[in-house]
Parts: C-alpha cells; sequence; structure tokens
C-alpha cells in the first residue's frame, strides 16, 4: 500500500521533471499553423528549443487565448488581430515588445495598429483591406464613380439569371462592409481626443454624411438592384457561379474568384458623389495581423528571438502574408507579395486601422443592428439614431 | 351517439380509405422530417461548397470531401468519431450506473429530505450552463493539476462534467419506473435471506432493463450533440469530438468547407443510425412500465 | 472496510499536496468529502446515501461548485480589464522595466556549477568593461578573484567549480536567465534579448504599507480604488484587477430602466417559444405516434426509422442547414416559394416571422424524441380501458381525450418540462439560426426579436461596450436560474397534482 503510493508519487514527479524540457507554445489557426510549424523545426534544430505550435479555428483564438493565458495555461505567441490589441492590454495579457533596430523593417501604420498607450504589442505580418473586384468579362474597365456603378449594376440587372452588377455582405453581421459607406461622406467612428487616441464619447455614425451614405444603400436595395441577406456562403456561391460582376471584399475572396475562372481585375472602390456635389472616396477598415506575446509567458526572450530572427525574414514573412492572402507589412517583403495583393494597397491609402478599444464591440453590435433595421426598410437617420444612443449608453458616456 | 350501422363492404372500403390516409400523413412527414438531410446528403457529393444556393441534385457529383474527410491529416475525421463514440459511450453507462443507484435509493429508502432532494436535483440542472463555463473551465484545471488524467483537454474530464449534467432528470425517471414496481417483490427475496444490495442486483435491476435503454440512448444522444462544453475544454485536433471537429470546418476564417462537413454529418448521423436501431424497440416499449398505475 | 481505509490514505496523501500548492477551495471540498464519506460508510442510519453517494458526489462538485462559483462572480467585477488577481496586477507593474535613452548594453557569458547556481561575466558592449553578476549582486569584474582564471591567449574566462554554459545550451537556460534581476547603480541589468543584458529603469514600484502604485518616472501616486489602481486625478492604469463589489450587479440589473424595458418582450419571447416548441412538437410527435400504434400498418419499421433522422443529425449542422434553406434570396424555400407562387417571404428578416421559423426548425429537431416517448407511453395504457370507452359509446375523439390524453401527461409531463426547461435555456439554436436578429425599431438594449433570455445576456454581457463583464452575466445567469427554477417547479407541482386525480 506505501510502496504504491510512493511509486505513484515517483512518477508524478518524474512527470513534472520530463515537462521541464523548454518549449515555445504558439496558438496559430488552420492557415499559418503549417509554416509556424516548418520554421518551428528550423528554430529546434538551431537552438533544441521546441516549437509546439496549437492549432484553433480562427474564431476561437481570442476566446481560448484569453481562458487559457488568465489560467495560466496559455500560449508564448498567439497569431492575433490588431483590434484586439485593446482587449488583452486592458487585461493584462500581452507583453510590450521592442523590435529595437529592426523597427524600421516595418511599415509604420501596421507598427501603429498594435500600439497602444505608446507601447508596440504585437509584429506585425500582413494587413487586409476591402476593395472593389470586377470581372472584365462584364465590367472591362472599372468604374470611377458611383454613378457609373449605378449604371452597370441596372444594365446587368436579371433576377430570373439571377445576375447582379454589385454584390458585398450585407447581413446585419456585416457592419465591416457597410462602413465605407457611411464613411465617404463623413461618418466616422471613433473621433480622436487631444493626444491622438481614440475618444470613445465621440462617435461619428450617425452624421449626416453617414446618413448620406446609408440613403444611398437602402435606395439600391428597394430599387432592387443590389442583392440582399447576402451572406459569407451567398456571396462565394454568386462568385462562383459568376452571378455577379463586382464585389465589394477582402483579399480573403481571391482564391474563391480565382477557382471560378473570372477575369477579374483590382480597383478602388468608386467615389460617391455627395450631397453638395463633390466626390468623396469611401474609406474602409484596415485590419493587420501579427504576432503578440503572452505577459504570463516565461519563455519572452526566447519568444523574441523566434520573432526577430526567424520569421521576420523575407522569405518567410513573404509566405505566410502570401499564404494568407495578406499584404505583407514587411517592407523588404513586400516586392514579393503578388500583384494583385499590391492592387489592394490602392485602396488601403484611404483606409483606417480598426481601433482597437474595447468599446468598439458596441459599434460591431449596434451598427449591426442598424444595418439590420436599414435592411428591413427603416428610415437610416432613425435606426443609425438608435445605434448612436445605444452605443453611448453601452460605453457610458450619457 | 355514432351508430354504427355499416355494411361489410362499406366498412372495409373505410378501412382501405382510412389505411390509405395513414400512410399518406406518415409520407409527408418523413419528407419534411429527410428534406434537410437529403439536402445536406446533396452538399456531401457537390463539388461547389455552398450550403444556400446549390440545386437539389447536383451539377456534378464527386466523392472528394468524403476522401477528405478520411484522408486529410489536418481533420482527423476518424479519430473524431471514435472519440465521440468513446465519450458518449462511457458518459451513456456511467449515467444508468449513477442514476439507477441514486433512483433506487430515492424511491426505495425512506430518509430525510427525500422528497426535497429530488426536486432539487431536478431544479438545479435547469442553470443555464453555457453561462458556468468558465466555472467548469477552471475547476477542471485544477482537477487537473492534481489528477492530470481528470484535467482539461481530457476525456475523462468531459466525461465526467456530462455526467453531472444527466444526473438530476435521469434520475427522476427511473425513480419514477422504481416506484411502479412493488416491494414486495424485494421484501421476499429479502426474507429469503438476500442482502438488500443482493435484492438490488438480482431481483431489481433485470426489471428496469427497459428504462435502462432509455437512459443510455438518450443520454448518448445528448453527449453526441453537445459541442459547447467540449469546445471550451478540449482543444488540439486529436482529443475532439465529432460535433466540436464539424464545428472546426465552418470556424475557419475564410474558407467554410460546406462540402467536409456535410460529408462529416452524413457519416456521423449513418453511424448513430446504425447504433440506434437495435435500441429502438427497447426504448418503445421501455416507458411502458413507469405509465402504470395499480 | 479495506476500499475506506485506501481511500482515506489517498485523501491525506492529495491533502498534503493541495496544502503545498495552496489550493485550499479543492482541499476545503476534499475534507468535507471525505468526512461525509466516511460517516456514510460507518453509520448504518446513512444506509441509503451509499447509494447515492456517487452521484451527489458529481452533482455536487460539477453542477453545484459551477453555480455556487457563478453566485460568486456575480459578486465581483470580473470583467474586460478586471480579470487577474490584485497580486497578480501588482506583480505585473512591478514587473515593468523600459530600457532608458543611455542604456548600455552587456554581451553575456554564463556559468553553472552543480548546484544550478549561475555566474555571469556581462561585457559592456562600448565600453569592453567586465561586470560579474552573482548571487543577485552585481561586483566589477575582478581578475584577482582567486576562483577565476583568465586565459590570456584569448581572454577566456574559467571560473573553478563552474562550467560554462556554450553553445546551444544557452537557449534551454535563457527562461531562467529571464528571471534574474540585478541592482546595479540605481537601476536594474535584466536579459533583454537572448545574447544580450541591458540597463532597465523600474516603471513602477508598489508600497504594501500605504497599497499604492507609485510611477517612478513621474512620481504620481495610484490608490487601488474599485479595482483599478487611479491616480488623484482619475487617471487609471491598466490592467485592473478582481474585486468584490457585492449585489452591484443585481442593483443594476433592477434599477436599470432600459433592461426593464426590454426584460418584458425578452421574457414572454422565451416563454412563448419554449411552449410553443414543446407544445408544437409534442402535438406532431403524439399525432405520429397515435398512427404508428398501429399494429397492423405495414412497413412500420421502416417509417419510425425514417422519421427518428433529424434526432440523431448533429444539432449543429441541421440549424446552418435550415438557416440556409430559409435565406430570403437564394434559399431554396424561397426559391420554390418564387417558382410555384411568385413572391418570396422575408422568413428570418420579419420579426413574427423569424420567430415562427424558428419554433419550425425547433419542431423538426425535436418531435422525433417526442415521438418516441409518446410510443413508448401509449403502449402502457391498457387495452381494456379502450374496450371500456368503446362500450360505453366514446367515440374515437372522446377516446382520445378522456382517456388516453390524460394517461399520457401522468407519465409525459415531467419529460415535456424538461424539455421546456431545455428549450428555455435553448442558446445554440437561437445564435446559429438568426443570433437574436432581426433588430428591433425602438430597443433600450441589445435585444433583438428572436432574442431569448440567455442569448440576451450572453449580447449584452459579452458584446456590450465593456468587453465581456463576467460578473454582471452570472448576476443574470442566477436571475434566469431562479425565474426558470420557480416555473418548473410549479409546473411539477402542477403535475404532482394530475397524479393524485388518476390514481
Amino acid at each position: 500500500m506505501r510502496k504504491t503510493l510512493l511509486v505513484i508519487m515517483l512518477v508524478s514527479l518524474f512527470g513534472v521533471v520530463a515537462a521541464a524540457q523548454t518549449t515555445l507554445t504558439i496558438y496559430a489557426d488552420d492557415t499559418r499553423t503549417p509554416i509556424l510549424q516548418a520554421i518551428g523545426a528550423d528554430f529546434t534544430a538551431a537552438t533544441g528549443v521546441a516549437v509546439e505550435v496549437i492549432e484553433f479555428a480562427y474564431n476561437d483564438l481570442r476566446p481560448n487565448f484569453i481562458t487559457a493565458t488568465q489560467a495560466e495555461e496559455g500560449p508564448d505567441i498567439v497569431i492575433a488581430s490588431h483590434d484586439w490589441v485593446g482587449e488583452l492590454v486592458a487585461n493584462g495579457l500581452v507583453e510590450p515588445m521592442d523590435l529595437g533596430a529592426r523597427t524600421a523593417d516595418f511599415s509604420s501604420s501596421a507598427l501603429e495598429a498594435f500600439t497602444t498607450g505608446n507601447l508596440l504589442y504585437g509584429m506585425p505580418y500582413g494587413t487586409e483591406n476591402l476593395t472593389l473586384i470586377y470581372n472584365k468579362e462584364y465590367v472591362p474597365q472599372p468604374p470611377k464613380t458611383w454613378d457609373e456603378v449605378l449604371a452597370i449594376m441596372r444594365a446587368l440587372y436579371d433576377p430570373d439569371a439571377p445576375m447582379y452588377g454589385l454584390a458585398f455582405q450585407n447581413t446585419a453581421s456585416n457592419f465591416y462592409q457597410f462602413f465605407p459607406f457611411l464613411s465617404a461622406a463623413g461618418g466616422y467612428i471613433f473621433g480622436n481626443d487631444a493626444e491622438g487616441n481614440p475618444d470613445a464619447c465621440d462617435v461619428g455614425i450617425a452624421n449626416e454624411g453617414a446618413i448620406f451614405g446609408a440613403t444611398l444603400y437602402q435606395d439600391m436595395l428597394n430599387e432592387g438592384i443590389l442583392p440582399s441577406s447576402v451572406d459569407w456562403d451567398t456571396l462565394n456561391a454568386l462568385v462562383a457561379g459568376k452571378n455577379v460582376a463586382m464585389v465589394i471584399t477582402g483579399p480573403w475572396l481571391l482564391n474563391a474568384i480565382q477557382d471560378a475562372g473570372w477575369d477579374y481585375g483590382i480597383a478602388r472602390i468608386p467615389a460617391i458623389k455627395g450631397p453638395g456635389g463633390a466626390y468623396f472616396q469611401p474609406k474602409v477598415f484596415m485590419g493587420v495581423q501579427g504576432f503578440m506575446i503572452s505577459s504570463f509567458s516565461e519563455n519572452k526572450a526566447l519568444a523574441v528571438d523566434f520573432l526577430l530572427n526567424y520569421i521576420a525574414t523575407t522569405d518567410v514573412m513573404a509566405q505566410i502574408a502570401n499564404a494568407g492572402n495578406r499584404v505583407p507589412t514587411f517592407i523588404p517583403a513586400i516586392g514579393l507579395a503578388s500583384a494583385d495583393l499590391a492592387a489592394f494597397s490602392e485602396q488601403a491609402a484611404f483606409g483606417l486601422p480598426m481601433p482597437s478599444i474595447p468599446e468598439m464591440s458596441s459599434i460591431w453590435q449596434e451598427g449591426g443592428n442598424a444595418l439590420d433595421l436599414i435592411n428591413a426598410g427603416t428610415d437610416p437617420a432613425v435606426a443609425l439614431q438608435q445605434a448612436y444612443d445605444l452605443i453611448l449608453t453601452a460605453v457610458g458616456c450619457e | 351517439m355514432i351508430r354504427r350501422l355499416r355494411t361489410d363492404t362499406v366498412y372495409r372500403i373505410r378501412h382501405i380509405l382510412g389505411r390509405c390516409v395513414r400512410h399518406l400523413l406518415l409520407w409527408i412527414a418523413i419528407a419534411f422530417a429527410l428534406f434537410p438531410v437529403l439536402w445536406i446528403a446533396s452538399a456531401s457529393i457537390n463539388p461547389t461548397s455552398s450550403l444556400a444556393t446549390q440545386r437539389f441534385i447536383p451539377e456534378q457529383v464527386t466523392l472528394d470531401h468524403y476522401r477528405t474527410l478520411f484522408t486529410d491529416p489536418n481533420y482527423p475525421f476518424v479519430t473524431w468519431l471514435l472519440n465521440t463514440l468513446k465519450v458518449s459511450g462511457i458518459t451513456a453507462v456511467g449515467a444508468v450506473i449513477l442514476c439507477t443507484l441514486a433512483g433506487y435509493s430515492f424511491s426505495r429508502f425512506h430518509f430525510r429530505g427525500r422528497r426535497v432532494g429530488v426536486l432539487a436535483m431536478l431544479l438545479v440542472q435547469m442553470f443555464p450552463q453555457m453561462l458556468a463555463m468558465v466555472a467548469i473551465f477552471l475547476l477542471l484545471r485544477s482537477i487537473g493539476d492534481w489528477v492530470p488524467a481528470f484535467g482539461l483537454n481530457t476525456h475523462l474530464g468531459l466525461i465526467m462534467v456530462y455526467l453531472a449534467g444527466a444526473v438530476g432528470f435521469n434520475t427522476w425517471l427511473i425513480k419514477g419506473y422504481f416506484d411502479t414496481i412493488p416491494r414486495s417483490l424485494e421484501e421476499s427475496a429479502m426474507i429469503d435471506g438476500a442482502t438488500p444490495f443482493q435484492a438490488f442486483v438480482r431481483i431489481m435491476l433485470p426489471l428496469v432493463r427497459p428504462i435502462l435503454a432509455v437512459i443510455l440512448i438518450i443520454q448518448f444522444m445528448a453527449s453526441y450533440a453537445e459541442f459547447i462544453l467540449a469546445s471550451v475544454l478540449l482543444r488540439g485536433t486529436d482529443t475532439y469530438t465529432l460535433s466540436v471537429g464539424l464545428r472546426f470546418f465552418t470556424e475557419q476564417a475564410m474558407s467554410r468547407r460546406w462540402g467536409p462537413f456535410a460529408a462529416g454529418a452524413i457519416v456521423g448521423g449513418f453511424v448513430i443510425l446504425l447504433l440506434f436501431l437495435p435500441f429502438q424497440r427497447l426504448i418503445v416499449s421501455g416507458l411502458t412500465g413507469g405509465a402504470v398505475k395499480e | 472496510m479495506i476500499g475506506l481505509g485506501i481511500l482515506d490514505a489517498i485523501a491525506i496523501w492529495a491533502a498534503v499536496g493541495l496544502i503545498t500548492s495552496s489550493q485550499y477551495g479543492l482541499l476545503a471540498v476534499l475534507v468535507i468529502g471525505c468526512g461525509l464519506l466516511n460517516g456514510l460508510v460507518l453509520s448504518r442510519r446513512a444506509y441509503p446515501i451509499r447509494y447515492l453517494a456517487p452521484s451527489l458526489i458529481f452533482l455536487f462538485g460539477l453542477v453545484i461548485y459551477p453555480i455556487c462559483y457563478t453566485a460568486y462572480v456575480s459578486l465581483t467585477n470580473l470583467q474586460t480589464g478586471n480579470l487577474l488577481s490584485k497580486d497578480r496586477v501588482i506583480q505585473l507593474f512591478e514587473d515593468r522595466y523600459y530600457l532608458p535613452e543611455d542604456t548600455t548594453r552587456f554581451a553575456y557569458s554564463a556559468y553553472l556549477d552543480e548546484a544550478d547556481a549561475v555566474i555571469l561575466v556581462l561585457e559592456d558592449a562600448v565600453s569592453g568593461d567586465r561586470l560579474m553578476a552573482e548571487a543577485g549582486q552585481i561586483a566589477p569584474f575582478d581578475a584577482e578573484d582567486p576562483r577565476i582564471t583568465v586565459d590570456p591567449a584569448d581572454q577566456s574566462i574559467e571560473i573553478a567549480g563552474y562550467r560554462r554554459v556554450e553553445g546551444l545550451e544557452i537557449y534551454q537556460i535563457v527562461s531562467r536567465l529571464e528571471t534574474l534581476v540585478f541592482p546595479y547603480a540605481d537601476r536594474f541589468v535584466r536579459l533583454s534579448t537572448v545574447r544580450e543584458f541591458a540597463v532597465y529603469e523600474k516603471q513602477y514600484a508598489y508600497d504594501e504599507a500605504t497599497d499604492t502604485m507609485t510611477d517612478l518616472a513621474t512620481g504620481i501616486g495610484y490608490a487601488p480604488i474599485d479595482g483599478t489602481f487611479t491616480s488623484a486625478d482619475g487617471e487609471e492604469l491598466e490592467p485592473g484587477f478582481q474585486v468584490w463589489v457585492g449585489l452591484r450587479h443585481f442593483a443594476s440589473l433592477f434599477r436599470n430602466a432600459r433592461i426593464r424595458r426590454d426584460f418584458g418582450r425578452v421574457f414572454l419571447w422565451t416563454v412563448i417559444w419554449s411552449v410553443g416548441s414543446v407544445l408544437c412538437s409534442f402535438s406532431l410527435g403524439l399525432g405520429l405516434a397515435l398512427l404508428l400504434n398501429d399494429k397492423k400498418l405495414r412497413m412500420r419499421m421502416l417509417y419510425r426509422t425514417l422519421l427518428i433522422v433529424p434526432y440523431v443529425m448533429p444539432v449543429f449542422i441541421s440549424a446552418l442547414v435550415w438557416r440556409g434553406m430559409f435565406n430570403e434570396n437564394f434559399g431554396i424555400i424561397n426559391r420554390l416559394f418564387k417558382d410555384w407562387f411568385g413572391f418570396a417571404v422575408e422568413w428570418l428578416d420579419n420579426p413574427m416571422l423569424a420567430r415562427g421559423t424558428l419554433i419550425f426548425i425547433n419542431v423538426w429537431l425535436s418531435f422525433p424524441y417526442m415521438m418516441l416517448i409518446s410510443l413508448g407511453a401509449l403502449q402502457s395504457i391498457p387495452e381494456q380501458l379502450y374496450e371500456a370507452a368503446r362500450v360505453d359509446g366514446a367515440g374515437m375523439f372522446r377516446r382520445f381525450w378522456k382517456v388516453t390524453l390524460p394517461l399520457l401527461m401522468i407519465s409525459l409531463a415531467p419529460l415535456l418540462i424538461g424539455s421546456f426547461a431545455f428549450a428555455f435555456n435553448n442558446f445554440t439554436l437561437i445564435w446559429l439560426v438568426t443570433s437574436g436578429r432581426p433588430a428591433v425599431l425602438g430597443a433600450a438594449t441589445p435585444a433583438g426579436a428572436t432574442d431569448i433570455l440567455i442569448s440576451w445576456t450572453y449580447r449584452i454581457a459579452f458584446q456590450g461596450g465593456a468587453g465581456n463583464q463576467y460578473g454582471f452575466a452570472s448576476a443574470i445567469a442566477i436571475v434566469i436560474f431562479v425565474l426558470i427554477a420557480t416555473i418548473s417547479a410549479i409546473g411539477f407541482r402542477f403535475t404532482k397534482r394530475l397524479e393524485e386525480v388518476y390514481k
């Protein structure tokens, strides 16, 4: 009896000791995992430190990281989107990073996206933004203004085929895709305070410019030339069946477009004529993705070493960015990006990084609700005003 | 009063008509039941992956999705299926054992707090489990520090959580069943010299076999379909159960892979159906005794 | 008896382990559990509990404990920004070092002895000065130290009793070196990268006596107020920490006029949804069971097998498939409607239609279960009762209403109440199909037309403007629990009365 206990204790002790070999743990999604595993193998060969990549579905990365790190079971490095920075920093879960001399290798706007409170919290590898992708078979020349877009939509619209001139995701959870309309004539999300940080109490989604854009959108819906209830699957189906001539989407749809055999071109989102007659270029959200280091990590120096010396090389950065169809943020790798991805940067010049403060979640929530109401026919001014009121309440700025 | 003046032929025609109507109604119900399933089956052999806009009969047929299921190393479908069978099976058997003991106790023994106890057990189950997830996660983590075999990302840990959730309601069911069996049976056994436990095992258990089959199947199905807790407590594609694994296909940001998803659902459903068939008959007769009140 | 002895021994061993790792909560559970177990086995009066014990262990451990923990959380301010414990946050701030402008960088060599004590020799990258770091102290490198031998040829250093860490082994000890901090001339020397140490400034200092965190650069002191270190000006330091807030969440829940306004609507829909789902699926299931209850019906087994297929498919995929089919523009149902009737219906976009559609989908998911239990209960009704009724001249409907249904309800009522409770909390289906949408004009909180209590909670607590509010969500969970438990308890009382009548 006592012997068994002794054996059990010894075995568990051994287990503890055996687990003490240094391991670098990374949480990644399916696109990045194979690449990281390969580089990780190189790192292990060079340094003797094991690298373990745990794969999660992309949408599960953030919640799993938060839960695991809190419980001190978390990884050392996590693949992250820049708009998580606000929440993760507020929770004390990520560690500031110092890229030292390598800072110059990264595009400054990407670095800024991962910076809050004057500290950098991540190493970016790619950016993404919406832009216009058109099928040259139906639209030989990209439209420059929104009037041209409307003309194309009216000409091509055929409900029986079905055929649409333009489509983009516009179900309630796609406020991200709706933003260009709001932003064109002057809508914005959060204004900046005196120090240049987003001011959560200065919300601009219900101002005149926003209402103008939303009305334009609703008019297209009412006319029937813009399909409603388009979610991700529907958009994919439209693209695959060539039932749409132009889409406003991000680089994530490129594979589907290529698979469908489109002769495609990439251009900026056409300018919208404002109420005063001037033309405005719609602004889009920019998403930056990168690597973040957990503040609970016990291998921070190793993590930084891995990131700076093994990931932040031209080849690897190009590989990672291309795998996910992102424009690389590592300056030497930009030349290796495909021409398509470079075309996205045209619109990116009119882009703003998604605000990363936690208050953003109420924007997605209420903005989505407003879009829902507008889709159902509510007056855009009313819908956006409701969203504005609810956001201010939720954020605590009565 | 309904008059029963009928000639033979009229009666027979009515009888046949009635039967035809029955079959018709049943076939309508079957169409209702199977329509989405046929849709999923169609999606599983359709090369273009889109759930919303595909045609019912695909223009091209492909077995690629099934092939992906069984060969793609990133998505170890067979492992998931086996994991699910293991977890659900053990949960179901464990639930039967636990609840039989507990139900017997509530039914036969008189002790303080008996009635309140059963009701409490039932009501406690109604806590919205989704919101207690943080607590369960932390609890399993602590347990895992202490006894690694039962911690996070282990099947045993998940089984424990499922069992805890299964106890209340099933105990009630079994208790009700036990209530209908007269005590005289055990008493006579005990007079013959058996201990209470022996009476329990030799006399009572065989009598309640049908309801045990019911609990077994219902609990198996419940564990099989559960994915919220499993997705929180399991990580790493090797330990996933089927529901979590299938969800994996659709939660990737850029590639909703409906084809393999549908194929996985069909295969999983088919396997369960095969397991279900022999037990079906038992279920139907299993709830019999519980309703009979002398 | 022997078994009990073994269990007690294991328990004592585990207790020691728990004490050393300071897991007092689990320790308490263990002690109580063990005491009870011993009491059970040794006392005769507690005999019945022997049978109950295994179930109770699971129930208490994994159901009641989480409920208690949730209750505990509802009394704290656990949320984004206040996730960590105060000690952890203090440690986080104390570990914040930054590189000052005039920092010095050192290349280093590490030396380990048999007891794994480490000595570092640091070399200033710029000036070439050497320092030696040992046992938490830094001193200038003293070549005269008897333990040290400097090889004149390549200037490499040997220390008696220590071996130099070469090549790849550095990587194995880097994580340990990371934890070392050496005071040096009013500042600190720490590991900077894998190959370098550097001089750092500390950013914060915590004074336990006054419970203040001071920013060393600016001199501003921050006192812990309500879970965050706050300065006199109101400036807050991120992250905050978890503190006890008492009944604040419950108070704000009940006092919040916006939540009160939406609560009635959401609660009403939740009840209608649960009752509607159960009634409709039960009616369908019972109807089918009545049809199938005829032993003379041909192909009975086939029908039964085909009809339980919805029960066998995972909820996840069924819900998504139905959502796709009801898609307004491209779903198959609207395509058929357009072909046959010429118009499309906005199934999931119109509030009333969305609610109906959800109930429809839930009926599809649950009717096989209802059919099975109805079949079982039907077969338990003795034939004699039917015969007696027929003799008395009762027709089909009368027979059903007065004989079949009441007897069915006695056996099935608990199951139906269980289904009701399950539907009440059925977050999965609502979330997958509509996520609570369509949105409602005039809503005061993010409550859509098809939001049930639990999905509404999720939206307020986790998708509101302040990140994830676990404390608030837990408070709402407790309230929901009290509601559903009360409703169910009343339901059970009601069925008890039914039973009395028919006994």
